[in-house]
């Protein structure tokens, strides 16, 4: 008998029940980013960083100065690795399914991330364009600014549907929706 | 308790992303070294009141290992920077 593997979000259960358009404060999870993690190789720290931030349709997000995470909404995983196999001194895994990629954005964006985060999130101390890993609703997640009301998450798989739940009760105040990025 | 670490990698960080190993100051002997200095390196600790340097894990953050200097009767932090320079600072003396 075949077996048809079927690819499911780990937030599928989360966001179930009717569809809801979406509100000025919006919650939405991308169902198949490619995720690679990127380790520098001693000496090779800045060069690495550099080829990341230069990349086309991929985002380099900063976890230390040797380690990164490109991630990317467009690219394969296949291309995203070709590229990541030219830079040298860089060794990479595909971590695509271990991680789960959340964009929030909005006018209360801050006020609602004020309330999981520790962290100020200021555009002069956290501008857009920057990243960093930091405690989200008590998981070790990656927060980046995309724009100046909107905010991208990494979080590790297995807590995703904790720290969703989490933000959508931290956001109900502000009246946030969610769904899927499709 | 100091309650803002600022990471040399990641900026001004609550404490509870970090975790404590205990004290920098002192240094590890030689494996060869004679039992006594061992011993002396394992059990017998000064426990100081004032200023001290501690190793503190990010661990919700960039997972480094920094040295904080501190008061722990203060509370207050004179600095943080990476182990991996305090080590090469260590060895230049």
């Amino acid at each position: 008998m075949p077996i048809n593997l079927l690819h499911r979000h780990v937030l599928e259960d989360h966001i179930s029940g009717f569809e809801t358009n979406a509100n000025p404060n919006h919650l939405s999870v991308i169902r198949r980013p490619v995720i690679f993690s990127v380790l520098a190789h001693a000496g090779y720290e800045a060069a690495v960083a550099e080829a990341l931030r230069k990349a086309d349709d991929i985002a380099s997000r900063y976890c230390n100065p040797s380690e990164f995470l490109a991630v990317s909404q467009t690219a394969g995983a296949g291309s995203v690795a070709e590229f990541l196999t030219a830079i040298p001194g860089a060794s990479f895994v595909d971590q695509s399914d271990g991680f789960v990629l959340m964009a929030i954005s909005g006018p209360s964006v801050r006020s609602i991330l004020s309330k999981c985060l520790a962290v100020d999130l200021h555009p002069d101390t956290f501008g857009e364009g920057h990243s960093a890993a930091m405690m989200c609703c008590h998981v070790a997640a990656n927060v980046a600014r995309t724009g100046p009301n909107a905010f991208e998450l990494l979080v590790p798989r297995s807590f995703a549907g904790s720290v969703f739940d989490e933000l959508m009760e931290a956001g109900r105040a502000h009246a946030l929706t969610r769904g899927f990025a499709d | 308790m100091a309650s803002l670490i600022t990471c040399p990698h990641c900026g001004t960080r609550p404490k509870e992303e970090f975790s404590i190993r205990g004290a920098a100051a002192p240094k590890r002997p030689s494996p060869a070294a004679k039992d006594e200095v061992w011993h002396r390196y394992v059990y017998i600790r000064d426990n100081p009141k004032g200023r001290i340097l501690e190793y503190w894990h990010h661990v919700a953050g960039c997972r480094r290992w920094l040295v904080v200097d501190r008061d722990n009767f203060t509370h207050e932090v004179f600095g943080v920077m990476d182990a991996s320079d305090f080590e090469r600072a260590r060895v230049v003396e």
